[in-house]
């Protein structure tokens, strides 16, 4: 710890520990990617599922970045994902074959995106923002269907990938290779999203949640900064789209659907906003639960929606910092109980 | 007087048929110690919101340093060291003291869009948190979330985000409104307090601060400048009295 010179007292010596030492991991922090590998090997026969929820986790972290740290409201994150998964597709099937190219390509292709969306969008908030988002995947979605030529419309695009450094094949059918594929995009990319919400820009981004007119009034170019964060953001559900589709060999219209937004949005207020971790409870729980009630229920629609509507009422009703939220709760309770 | 730090020339602000502010010709001296008052509807947080630029003005200009700031953007005129306090808490409410202040001394030192380093580690902010929260005596507090700490102390961390901006002029838009008269004093020892190479702004309804405080006072009613000048000048000039001071409950 660096020593703070001055008349600090015992008080702001403690804050100033508190803030210099927040960042640093916590053991629990392994959990997830125990459970990953632990899934792996112990339950071969769902790798399919859990490499979905993997990519979902990512694609829950990016809309957590906007969402839940910079106050960014998003129903369209779609936009981003879909577009991530276009480009890879497009990419592979005219003879660039490459997955990583793809994923650098995706996230490029979405950050562009994202800047000349949200360079005019972020002049709005709230309602108006949501229901603009909502239209710019819709938009997409339709743009996707009608250039049938370019994007196999309704059908989309079959493709293959080549070998990952031309060496390891993503595989299709057993989800071995391509479900470590995927953990390793999520762990680096995890590690990339942690550092950014632990570094000064993360705390900016709280700030602009908290009080846009008081960031303004500390100097803060607010529409800059919420610009820069929604490209980032961005750019990660690129990543994510890249891999969805990259993993199944195929994309659909499906990719830009407004409901899978509405989807991933449901996922984090499950999980808890603006805390990370929150996103792999979120998707993790939303999954195995979509999961569960086709295999109980029958894959009839108004089942499952029925299922996550009464969920997601209790989580709101009774959890408001989601299911996370508990684990704080329990954590607390136990420190408090062992001192 | 000497040349002024924040000047106005001709401003005038609209909203509709209603002059808000009509055609202010103001100066603010370095280091000043100024008051304006007004009765109710008078435009004075208009004005502060003029100067400050969270609202542009319908014609005329405004002047820092000499320079015409009129097309400037709040929060650049904040970089070029005008800061402000609201005269109702606009704060990080969930956030503790440290961390309103932590802020505040990133976007004024360039580090606010650091990606990499963890944010406590920047022990140039930590150090001058630590320097602001012992001039405003919040160190017991440092820790503590705006949204659990009683309004009065709320205050005090308006004036310390003003005054972690490191500012030039700093605009205090009715520092101790919503403070009990018993924990008045707080504030207003806080402000007097204030650096001396500050220009301080003050708006206030409580003439006892106003008297108090200022060197030099300014008088708005209906949005233009009715008098200005010492608060003897002030107290002796009939036509305050007439429109502003017999009103009051002053004594």
């Amino acid at each position: 710890m660096t020593a703070i010179t001055g008349a600090d007292t015992a008080a702001t010596a403690e804050a100033v520990k508190f803030l210099q030492t927040r960042h640093r991991f916590h053991w629990a922090e392994v959990l997830p990617w125990v459970i990953a590998i632990a899934v792996f090997y112990l339950l071969p026969g769902y790798r399919l599922l859990a490499t979905q929820i993997l990519v979902m986790i990512l694609f829950a972290l990016s809309l957590d970045l906007i969402v839940g740290y910079a106050g960014i409201i998003s129903l369209g994150h779609t936009a981003f994902f879909g577009t991530g998964a276009y480009i890879t597709a497009l990419l592979a099937a005219n003879n660039i074959p490459d997955p990583l190219i793809g994923l650098v390509a995706a996230a490029i292709g979405a950050a562009v995106l994202g800047f000349l969306s949200g360079w005019v969008l972020l002049r709005t908030a709230g309602l108006t923002l949501l229901v603009l988002t909502m239209a710019v995947t819709i938009m997409l979605g339709e743009l996707a269907n009608d250039f049938d030529e370019i994007t196999g419309g309704f059908d989309g695009i079959n493709f293959t990938n080549s070998e990952i450094f031309g060496l390891i094949e993503i595989d299709q059918l057993w989800y071995t290779s391509s479900y470590i594929y995927v953990l390793v995009v999520l762990f680096l990319s995890f590690l990339l999203i942690r550092t950014i919400v632990h570094a000064p820009f993360g705390r900016m981004l709280i700030g602009i949640r908290e009080n846009t007119k008081r960031m303004s009034a500390i100097g803060t170019p607010v529409h800059q900064r919420q610009v820069l964060v929604y490209v980032i953001s961005a750019a990660i559900a690129g990543i994510a789209g890249a891999l969805w589709v990259q993993v199944q060999g195929n994309v659909t219209t499906g990719v830009y659907a407004f409901e899978l937004s509405g989807d991933v949005l449901i996922m984090i207020i499950l999980g808890g906003t603006g805390r990370l971790y929150g996103a792999f409870i979120g998707a993790t729980v939303f999954k195995i639960l979509e999961s569960l009630t086709e295999q109980i229920l029958g894959t009839n629609q108004p089942y499952w929606q029925l299922t996550i509507g009464i969920v997601l009422i209790l989580t709101v009703l009774f959890a408001r910092r989601g299911l996370y939220g508990i684990f704080e709760d329990i954590g607390e309770k136990w420190k408090d109980r062992s001192q | 007087m000497s040349k002024p730090i924040l000047e106005t020339r001709d401003l005038a602000k609209n909203f509709g048929a209603l002059a808000v502010t009509d055609n202010v010709n103001f100066a603010l001296a370095p280091g000043a110690r100024h008051a304006i008052i007004g009765p109710n509807g008078a435009g004075k947080t208009t004005l502060i919101n003029l100067l400050t630029g969270a609202l542009s003005p319908s014609s005329g200009s405004v002047y820092l340093a000499g320079g015409d700031i009129t097309g400037m953007a709040e929060y650049q005129r904040v970089k070029n060291g005008i800061a402000r306090t609201f005269q109702i808490n606009t704060l990080f409410m969930g956030l503790s003291v440290i961390e309103n202040l932590y802020l505040a001394i990133s976007e004024r030192m360039g580090v606010a869009t650091s990606l990499v380093r963890p944010a406590g580690k920047d022990s140039a902010v930590m150090e001058e948190a630590v320097r602001i929260l012992n001039i405003l005596k919040l160190e017991e507090d440092s820790l503590t979330e705006i949204h659990e700490l009683p309004y009065g102390r709320q205050r005090l961390v308006e004036i310390a985000i003003a005054l972690a901006l490191d500012p030039k002029v700093l605009l205090l838009d009715e520092p101790a409104a919503g403070v009990p008269t018993t924990e008045s004093h707080i504030i207003l020892d806080a402000v007097d307090s204030l650096p001396k190479d500050i220009a301080v702004l003050i708006i206030e309804h409580d003439m006892d601060v106003v008297f108090r405080f200022a060197e030099r006072i300014t008088v708005l009613v209906r949005g233009a400048i009715l008098a200005e000048g010492s608060p003897d000048d002030i107290a002796a000039n009939e036509e305050v009295q007439a429109v502003y001071l017999g009103e009051g409950s002053h004594d």
